[in-house]
């Protein structure tokens, strides 16, 4: 009887627990994504085209465009040098802050705000400095590099679009951080100054094992935002230097909605989907195990 | 032993300052520029305004409809946020505390659902909740609301998760054996608990939704629903932006956001201060 | 005993939570697209691809319903640098919109099948700019006519030549060349401001070489059997020696690093009269006059030394944006809206809001009104004068162009590729699109 009772309340709590976000998750994401997938066996150059079965047409010519798998590359360069230094920056900006030292206050605000400004906005703003500033300033002091504009060459293009990255996203992971280091209980590290260890010691051994949790949340993000990115893309560089520096996501837009290939390019969403959730997938995976239950 | 930690602080200090400096004059160059006019812009961006022209923000008020667009962005962002911080937080205890093997199958399926590519999603959705359901005409900002929960709750279950994970659970047995029950138990003992990364939560979803462009432009149709970003357009060009009233479109969308971090912050640290946790 | 009321209480706020979710799905309301009722106004949707012309639409349209009271018109325009066109979002959330704005190539290509025949509209008969579709029937009625060449700094030029400057007097390389020199012995550093978006070099510039047959798909044609070696072509590779001239490093701005983001900054240089010349049609006026409310015109784009070759002495101009008529609209719904591109040709009122507020050149001769955007001048006098030839970009694919063969000819300004690279890149293109 009590058995059965609380089988029951079990199941009510369930419901009540996971049933409303179960219910918005599967009317927003998986039906649509579904549905998105049906799209993929369909031949359409325009999204309102008439649908024409293709079975697994689209699919075919996704994996024979080799400028989906050069982008894809390039796109993987750009994961690996965001997430490092976006992780590296966004934590010692936390850790500076929460240190104490009297004007961390201002600079919590102060590192967040690159985050309020968007997408294409700040593509612009950016510009402005790559474009005009940069240049001025390498004029009046004479260093070439810097005198000629950023973003006509394909390497320093590259690099200023990891630049701007870095610069936008760490304040984001950095209140993450915070979060996570003001959970961190003071007497753990009280113990262990009292124990004798200095503060690389502490830092090592007590607060980053701690930290796990917020890693997992960050890097997962870092990844995830680099190899989605397009909006910085879109307005800093477009693609160029004749599309040197042209990322998946954006070769997919171009590909579904600029190209007239909507089957070919919402195919090579799906896949996108599938190699990034991959990698996710793994990371997470590992580095949940890493979390330490308290 | 002392000059060290002086030399220590001093450098902290200095690359503190620096490292302010980097990232806030591009947020500089937005506030002196969106007094000037497009010449002025183009030509001298990097200067103060040789004019103070506030003209441009009242032009902007009346051409963005500022009151209304404010409005609903303002009940979008707040219903969505509230909404996903309060039904997330229930489905990441529940995963959390009863890790059954479809629980955990539904966790993967979250974080896998936060790599879809928004693009794939674009036609599905207008086409599903407009063409077929015609839900898009009839409840604009109820759908979008919907929409927000639906495409939030994966990030912010997420980062519950692993916080909640280290709330002790003989807190919550303790509870129990006083005759709590589990809602009692999450919402009068661990939810508490979880008062930094709720704020942070809440942070992140409202800087999200009230700055976001692609999913109101594709259900808002009217301009008497408008929010802030999607307003915003009528200022960009085709080939050149109309930045004079760009910038400070832009300003006015970011300063709403910038006060409510500085009082989100406050409270995080305010918790702490209590020294309440643990 | 608690634990059941607690069950209760739970399922009952699901339950509520769900069949509120339900009630909204299935109250779905009544669709506006088809009016049944005789009395009830005609609902039409007009998409505007002129996003900078919103209010200025929106405006006009309120106009046309004062003076139709049974026709009510909904104006949507592109949100600029969306992904997804306007057309394509209102169509696939299942609305029609009646008159849509599209670019000429894309009205006989993607969109072919959306618009009906129109040639016998009176309109049809007084411009020589609608678009036709492959069996020669009209589909697309010309909204902006623009045009595109050289753009001067009229100060400027006129200081170097030290006098009025007539810019079809520039007709042969060798003149742009001495007209380059002698800007620079007035005192101008870099006569020429170069912008090197691939829309630019691409769509624009590298379709030129079109017009040396009088029809632009008599080259495509070749080029699509695979029958044009561009490298032996003589307009072809003239236009890019004329580009090397431009972007050279003795007269370009940006000479030593050509390829970058210049679009704004050139247009400020030759705005302020740090330079003279840049490649753009005439809308580049919204970027110029922000600077300056100076005197700007065009030159044609010289191709070789022969004074007497048209493509030397003529400025591509043509129709950018044509509406057509939604063959999935309801005959109600086409006539309003035939009402409706009648109103901008033939009304006061209409041709007021093309020209005047909108500040676009009618592609109809009788619209009396004259745009005040200097280069809308140059381009309207040119028309007058007769000396326009087809605007070329209207002929290729578009998307394509910016996104394929726009960065290969960023290449070759860059100096990694070469003419023949280009050339090849260009055939092979055309060779594996036929459409």
């Amino acid at each position: 009887m009590k058995d059965r009772k609380r089988d029951l309340a079990n199941v009510g709590n369930s419901i009540l627990f996971l049933g409303p976000t179960t219910v918005f998750f599967a009317i927003t994401v998986l039906i649509p994504f579904a549905y998105g997938i049906y799209l993929t066996f369909f031949k359409m150059n325009s999204p309102t085209d008439p649908m024409v079965f293709s079975g697994l047409l689209n699919y075919l010519n996704a994996l024979k465009d080799a400028d989906f798998w050069s982008s894809l590359w390039l796109t993987l360069k750009f994961v690996i040098a965001t997430v490092f230094f976006v992780n590296l920056v966004g934590f010692g900006l936390a850790y500076l802050v929460t240190s104490g030292i009297k004007i961390q206050n201002s600079m919590r605000t102060a590192y967040f705000t690159p985050n309020l400004i968007g997408g294409l906005v700040l593509g612009y703003i950016w510009q402005f400095v790559f474009v005009q500033s940069l240049p001025a300033l390498g004029e009046k002091l004479g260093i070439t590099w810097l005198k000629l504009g950023w973003l006509g060459d394909p390497h320093m293009a590259f690099w200023s679009l990891v630049l701007v990255t870095i610069w936008q996203t760490s304040g984001y992971m950095m209140i993450i951080f915070i979060a996570g280091l003001i959970s961190i209980p003071k007497d753990l590290i009280e113990a262990s100054t009292i124990d004798g260890a200095g503060p690389f010691r502490r830092l090592f051994n007590v607060t980053l094992p701690l930290m796990v949790p917020s890693f997992v949340v960050t890097i997962f993000l870092s990844l995830k935002n680099a190899f989605m990115v397009y909006d910085l893309n879109f307005s800093l560089t477009k693609g160029g230097p004749f599309n040197s520096t042209l990322m998946v996501s954006m070769h997919v837009v171009n590909k579904a909605f600029v190209e007239a290939n909507y089957g070919t390019g919402q195919s090579e969403a799906i896949i996108l989907f599938f190699i990034v959730a991959v990698v996710t997938g793994i990371q997470v995976y590992f580095s949940k195990k890493m979390e330490v239950e308290a | 032993m002392n000059r060290q930690r002086i030399a220590t602080s001093t450098m902290v200090y200095i690359i503190s300052i620096v490292a302010l400096i980097c990232f806030v004059f591009p947020f500089f160059l937005l506030i002196i520029n969106s007094f000037k006019s497009n010449g002025e812009i183009l030509t001298s961006p990097f200067s103060f305004p040789q004019h103070w022209n506030f003209a441009h923000f009242s032009d902007v008020f009346a051409k963005m409809n500022f009151l209304v667009t404010f409005k609903n962005s303002f009940i979008i962002t707040t219903l969505s946020t509230l909404l996903i911080v309060f039904f997330s937080s229930m489905a990441a205890y529940h995963l959390v505390r009863k890790p059954t093997k479809y629980n955990k199958f539904f966790f993967t399926i979250l974080v896998a659902s936060m790599v879809i590519p928004f693009q794939s999603l674009m036609i599905p959705l207008i086409y599903i909740y407009g063409a077929k359901l015609q839900l898009i005409d009839t409840i604009p900002i109820p759908l979008l609301i919907f929409f927000y929960i639906g495409f939030g709750s994966a990030l912010s279950i997420f980062m519950f998760h692993g916080f909640i994970k280290s709330v002790p659970v003989e807190i919550e047995e303790a509870a129990r054996i006083d005759g709590c029950n589990t809602i009692q138990t999450f919402f009068l003992i661990v939810f508490p608990m979880l008062k930094p990364i709720t704020v942070t939560i809440s942070i992140l979803n409202v800087l999200w939704i009230w700055n976001d462009y692609l999913l109101p432009s594709l259900v808002l149709n009217d301009e008497s629903v408008y929010t802030m970003p999607v307003q915003m357009k009528v200022f960009n060009g085709t080939y050149m932006n109309n930045w004079e009233l760009l910038i400070p479109a832009i300003l006015l969308t970011v300063i709403p956001i910038l006060i409510m971090y500085m009082i989100g912050q406050k409270s995080i640290i305010n918790g702490v201060m209590q020294g309440s946790i643990k | 005993m608690v634990n059941f009321k607690g069950l209760l209480k739970k399922s009952t706020l699901v339950g509520a939570a769900a069949a509120l979710t339900l009630s909204l799905a299935a109250c779905s309301g009544n669709s506006s697209n088809n009016t049944s009722n005789a009395n009830s106004p005609v609902n039409i949707i007009i998409t505007n691809g002129k996003g900078e012309i919103d209010a200025q639409f929106k405006q006009a349209a309120k106009d046309f319903m004062k003076a139709n009271p049974k026709i009510h018109v909904e104006v949507d325009s592109i949100a600029v640098g969306d992904t997804l066109n306007i057309y394509d979002k209102l169509t696939a959330s299942g609305k029609t919109p009646t008159i849509a704005m599209f670019d000429p190539y894309n009205t006989v290509n993607k969109y072919k099948d959306v618009g009906i025949d129109l040639s016998n509209e009176k309109w049809a008969q007084d411009t020589s700019y609608s678009v036709k579709d492959a069996n020669g029937k009209v589909v697309g009625f010309p909204f902006a006519v623009e045009g595109m060449g050289l753009v001067y700094n009229q100060k400027v030029v006129n200081k170097a030549v030290g006098g009025n400057f007539d810019p079809f007097s520039i007709n042969t390389q060798d003149k742009l060349k001495s007209l380059l020199d002698k800007i620079k012995a007035s005192g101008v550093k870099y006569p020429v401001a170069y912008q090197t978006e691939a829309w630019s070099v691409g769509n624009h510039y590298s379709s030129l070489f079109l017009n040396q047959e009088s029809d632009p798909n008599t080259i495509l044609d070749q080029l699509k059997a695979g029958k044009l070696d561009l490298t032996k072509n003589a307009a072809w590779n003239g236009y890019y020696d004329t580009m090397d001239i431009l972007a050279s490093k003795s007269y370009n701005k940006y000479g030593d690093r050509p390829l970058g983001q210049y679009y704004d900054a050139a247009h400020v240089a030759v705005g302020k009269g740090d330079s003279a010349i840049l490649f753009n049609g005439d809308w580049a006026f919204d970027s110029l006059k922000a600077v300056a409310g100076e005197n700007f015109g065009f030159m044609p784009v010289p191709v070789d030394n022969n004074p007497n070759n048209p493509l030397n002495n003529k400025i591509a101009v043509g129709p950018t944006q044509v509406m057509v008529i939604n063959k999935k609209a309801t005959a109600a719904q086409q006539d309003a809206a035939k009402k409706f591109l009648n109103w901008l040709v033939y009304d006061k009122a209409g041709q007021d809001f093309v020209v005047n507020k909108a500040q676009i050149i009618s592609a109809f001769k009788n619209n009396p009104n004259k745009v005040t955007n200097p280069l809308g001048v140059a381009i309207s006098d040119a028309i007058a004068k007769d000396k326009t030839m087809p605007f070329s970009t209207n002929y290729i694919n578009t998307a394509d162009w910016s996104t394929i063969i726009g960065p290969e000819v960023q290449k070759y300004l860059g100096k990694q590729d070469t003419r023949a690279g280009l050339a090849k890149a260009l055939e092979d293109y055309y060779k594996s699109h036929q459409d």
